[in-house]
């Protein structure tokens, strides 16, 4: 049935851009661009600072960096004890788990939210809002001695584990709006055909879903790129650090520290994650001719 | 042994479901030993060099060296601590050792010294000052003391002649007010605001004959002091001598926040040991010097400190061993070349005649500062009691409200002699 | 939960269309088996990871954990201390609310609209997406710390351009009348995440609507009114409680441009930020626990109070 509805998918919506004339398209345009050149500033402040001699980061304010040197590149990837290829790899390897794992299992705890009818629901639902609300500060002792105890510190197995489990409830939450939001009549029609709980997951929910599976993902991993406090706790092998691990290395605020290192490798460490932001938000455009068509 | 258990079945609640509870983590190596310190890179080429060292003349001894920046380092050794999982050797800051060993966190090191440790050619002040409640839980790394960092093409430019020993709080004020005046830089300043200093206080407070804290840890000065404390920097405020409070804010008290790198100001308060770190960042030709005198006879402002310790951790399996690697790290005429002066001056005194003709300028000057105070040092202080870092932050606040005219300098002082006694009672 | 409304459609048509001849255990399975089996990856997370420390964390909140020392039960004295002796929990309080009050609307109204805009057909749709993603990249990186001080010191950017008007502005973000307000527009500076979840909740709205609302003649703003915007509530409602909530636990935006003090004066003083300096700086992760605890119930509180508003306004398709 899922084919037949695939089937009757029009083209892309027209959207109506009709009545906006040529001045309110202007407009339009002047305050995205406008807005751009705020969003925009402070990373090209970012990437000239990471060119710019080490004394003249903080004492300047202009943009234009007095000479162009791109040293800093050189010595932020090759300047630790470890290279920042490794970390990397290492944030890549924790990101796409992430990914994955949050995308599975938040997705099935996120179905059975949605749609499906069992005692005890509405309590595990309010439990799950509950575990988004406790301030991470205090359950990270015990949770360190669990994992010491499970063998698992100087591991990924922290920090990707409790995503396969769905830990993160945010997405959960958000996915249950989404699933919300598509109509019961796909479910029951599945249902008559004597589809299980099963198929209409895998075969309706799915598919039907992109946009907020795409979001997911892309916030996955980005959040997690950025993430510092887990592997500060739980990484503590500098082989096994992730980027932010290693930004950090080059911040003593004790001592010497290596700011050119730091803005080079931040800007480098950007690259990845706009790319994957770039390749995942075509899914979210995708999720147009997917979604757009229902009923 | 038997607190770690009862512990461990709380923490692990529901959870202990999952967890296989009895398998700690297996080492391979007969010998293992984790050293775990804040600081740069740098300090870790030099750290790990030493750390190989050690390896090599100590067969069967596997070394695993962590770093991490100085606000990162507190929370990972306070968890790993709390999960029992510490590293055998600690970087410890003068501050913190009290709160650590005080909870029995650290190994007293009393028994391995004259045998394993042999600090006999260290200055007895500094090995005191790894001493908490009597007993010995950290070997200085090296000597250190307060200092003011001073923009000197600053006070060139505005014709002043740079502050010396003897210079006094009256003049240095003049001098700020001057620089201000001369004006040859924009929105710059001659001093920082140094009212929130502690360190600098302390000084100051010392040449008074007072202190911060009494041995049995209570506050060991009144509101008077504190208020005239607040009123000298009132009057450096209105008079221009000093940074405005807004920017006095930007600093966090670190090298690259302090209003001398920002360009703010000719003056900041600082550590001799980050001398090397603040020439870094700033273009200027900088110098070091002592704190101002409140009057032209005052004497035992400063003192020598410990800038860091090791430690070794109560948890370790082999306490020896950790105190062999310390007294390596600190006395080992080949370790001491690879080490220099970048942890401060160091504490024995071979290794300061050794390191002497090879130092570079900066650290030359590190090392003639801090062995050449003088008269102008006094005795180490009781260790400071448990809640000083909290008093450090009250002080803080206070100066920034007394800065902001949220209170004045009387007001200030008694604020703070309130809130210093009540976190100190709280311990 | 009111929100999770049931409605007996889905299983029980599904289950009478079944052979007759079915056990009861069968039949509980049938109803309730489901659900269980979806959830069982969360549950095992929960009870498994999350419940044990949890609980540990409520235990030690009343005692006087000091992150070495075994802790000691001391009863209710941190809860007590909170509530009668503790000026710096007030302070926190304060200026949590007054970062929840300002920041959430602007994130969440900033980012509607933007999201309206984009969806709109605008040329340049994905190059615009991206560039207003940008900041939300950046996560709570070390470089946020120097790139704010470079906007809103006394010789920042925002300086510069005031004084082009004639205007000699403050060091805005370290004046204890101003700092709050730097975090908050660093806050809606990173609207990138609430404006992706409106623009898929947009992408969900049907256009056959919009089709027939036109050929009916209603006007734009109408249409928005009338159809875009009741289809939207579920994410609006999901935006408004995620973000209300990330607002009350926020820490690493403090942390990092105060350094960790919360200054000037507890200016930014942030809830969490509190919290932190008592667990990892004062040793009193007994204390920090009950400060969590207190935050979790205001919290729930507030979040509460949203299911219970939201029947009144969120529009669920089932």
């Amino acid at each position: 049935m899922t084919d037949a509805t695939m089937s009757s998918v029009t083209a892309p919506p027209p959207v109506p851009t009709g009545r906006r004339g040529p001045v309110g398209s202007v407009l339009v345009h002047a305050a995205l661009i406008a807005a751009s050149i705020a969003m925009v500033y402070p990373l090209l402040w970012m990437i000239s600072a990471s060119v710019r001699p080490e004394d003249e980061i903080f004492a300047s304010t202009s943009l234009w960096p007095s000479s162009v040197d791109f040293s800093s590149y050189v010595r932020g990837w090759f300047g630790l004890d470890v290279s920042f290829g490794r970390f990397f790899w290492n944030s890549l390897v924790i990101a796409v788990l992430t990914v994955v794992g949050n995308v599975v299992a938040c997705s099935l705890a996120a179905y059975a939210f949605a749609r499906l009818r069992f005692a005890g629901r509405k309590f595990w639902f309010a439990i799950m809002l509950g575990t988004m609300m406790i301030p991470y500060h205090v359950t990270l002792i015990p949770q360190y001695v669990l994992f010491l105890d499970l063998g698992w510190v100087n591991t990924f197995l922290p920090l990707v584990v409790p995503k396969f489990l769905a830990s993160d409830a945010f997405f959960i939450f958000l996915m249950v709006q989404f699933f919300r939001g598509i109509p019961r009549e796909l479910d029951e029609a599945a249902m008559m055909d004597g589809c299980g709980a099963w198929r209409i997951y895998w075969k309706i929910m799915l598919p039907l879903s992109l946009p907020v599976l795409a979001t997911a993902a892309i916030f996955s991993f980005i959040w997690t790129w950025d993430d510092f406090f887990g592997p500060l706790i739980y990484l503590n092998d500098m082989n096994s650090y992730t980027i932010q691990l290693g930004l950090r290395t080059f911040v003593d605020s004790s001592s010497t520290s290596d700011w050119g290192g730091l803005f080079a490798m931040s800007t480098l460490s950007l690259v990845p994650v706009f790319f994957f932001f770039l390749f995942f938000q075509r899914l979210l455009i995708e999720g147009i001719a997917t979604t757009g068509m229902k009923r | 042994m038997t607190h770690r258990i009862s512990r461990r079945n709380v923490l692990a609640g529901g959870a202990a479901l999952l967890s296989m509870s009895a398998l700690g983590p297996a080492f391979a190596q007969e010998a293992r030993l984790r050293v775990l310190w804040w600081g740069s890179q740098a300090r870790a080429d030099r750290t790990n060099k030493v750390n190989q060292l050690f390896q090599e003349q100590n067969a069967g001894v596997a070394i695993n060296g962590e770093f991490l920046g100085w606000s990162d380092y507190w929370p990972r050794l306070a968890t790993q601590v709390a999960g029992r999982n510490a590293p055998d050797i600690i970087q410890m800051d003068y501050r913190y050792i009290v709160e650590y060993a005080r909870r029995g966190a650290l190994a007293p090191l009393d028994d391995y010294l004259g045998s394993v440790l042999k600090v006999e050619d260290f200055d007895q002040v500094q090995i005191k000052g790894g001493s908490v409640e009597g007993k010995l839980y950290g070997i200085s790394l090296g000597a250190n003391s307060a200092a003011m960092m001073v923009n000197a093409a600053a006070f060139e430019e505005a014709g002043i002649e740079l502050p010396t020993p003897s210079t006094t709080w009256e003049e240095m004020a003049r001098m700020g007010a001057e620089i201000t005046k001369a004006g040859k830089r924009k929105g710059f300043y001659g001093l920082s605001d140094g009212s929130a200093v502690e360190p600098l206080l302390e000084n100051w407070l010392r040449q008074r004959g007072k202190a911060l804290f009494t041995a049995d840890g209570k506050i060991a000065y009144d509101a008077n002091d504190a208020a005239e404390w607040f009123a000298m920097w009132q009057k450096m405020r209105e008079d221009k001598a000093c940074v405005p409070p807004d920017i006095q804010a930007l600093d966090q008290y670190n090298v690259e926040t302090s209003p001398l790198s920002l360009g703010k100001a000719a003056a900041s308060f600082a550590h001799s040991n980050q001398f090397v770190a603040y020439q870094g960042i700033n273009k200027d030709k900088l110098a070091l010097r002592s704190h101002p005198l409140i009057d032209k006879e005052a004497k035992g402002g400063h003192y020598r400190k410990p800038s860091m310790f090791f430690s070794v951790s109560a948890q370790t399996k082999d306490p020896e061993l950790g105190a062999k690697y310390v007294n390596f790290f600190v006395k080992d005429p080949k370790a001491a070349d690879i080490l220099g002066v970048e942890r401060g001056v160091p504490e024995s005194a071979a290794v300061r005649e050794q390191l002497a003709s090879t130092l570079d300028e900066l650290g030359r000057a590190m090392l003639d500062y801090v062995s050449g105070l003088g008269a102008l040092a006094g005795d180490l202080p009781p260790p400071p009691p448990s809640g000083a870092g909290e008093a450090e932050f009250a002080l803080r606040n206070v100066a920034e409200q007394v800065g902001f005219g949220q209170l004045d300098a009387k007001q200030g002082g008694e604020t703070l002699v309130n809130e210093v006694s009540q976190i100190l009672a709280r311990g | 939960m009111a929100a999770v409304q049931d409605t007996a459609v889905a299983v029980g048509t599904g289950a009478s269309s079944r052979p007759a001849a079915q056990s009861r255990l069968a039949r509980i399975w049938a109803s309730h088996g489901a659900g269980y089996m979806f959830l069982l990856p969360w549950l095992i997370g929960f009870f498994g990871l999350t419940l044990g420390p949890a609980i540990a964390s409520l235990y030690l909140s009343f005692t006087n954990f000091d992150l070495i020392r075994a802790p000691e039960w001391i009863g209710t004295a941190n809860y007590a201390r909170i509530a009668t002796a503790d000026p710096k929990f007030a302070a926190a309080v304060k200026v949590t609310f007054l970062y929840v009050v300002l920041s959430v609307p602007f994130k969440l109204a900033f980012a509607l609209l933007v999201a309206i805009l984009l969806d709109r057909g605008v040329r340049g749709l994905t190059v615009y997406r991206a560039i207003f993603y940008l900041p939300s990249l950046l996560g709570g990186s070390v470089a946020i710390a120097v790139l704010w001080r470079q906007l809103f010191a006394g010789d920042g950017l925002i300086n510069s351009l005031l004084a082009q008007f004639g205007i000699e502005g403050p060091s805005w973000i370290s004046h204890p009348d101003y700092s709050i307000w730097t975090l908050v527009v660093l806050s809606v500076w990173q609207f990138g995440s609430p404006m992706i979840i409106f623009l898929a909740g947009l992408r969900q709205v049907p256009t056959d609507m919009y089709e027939a609302a036109s050929l009916d003649g209603a006007s734009k703003f109408r249409q928005f009114y009338k159809i875009t915007l009741p289809l939207l509530t579920p994410v609006i409602f999901f935006n408004a409680v995620v973000q209300t909530i990330d607002a009350f636990k926020a820490f690493t935006p403090a942390f990092i441009i105060s350094g960790g003090t919360g200054g000037p004066i507890n200016s930014t003083l942030f809830y969490t930020l509190y919290l932190y300096q008592e667990a990892f700086g004062n040793f009193r992760m007994g204390y920090a626990s009950a400060l969590a605890w207190i935050l979790v119930l205001i919290i729930g509180l507030f979040t509460a109070f949203s299911f219970l508003t939201s029947r009144y306004w969120v529009h669920y398709d089932d």
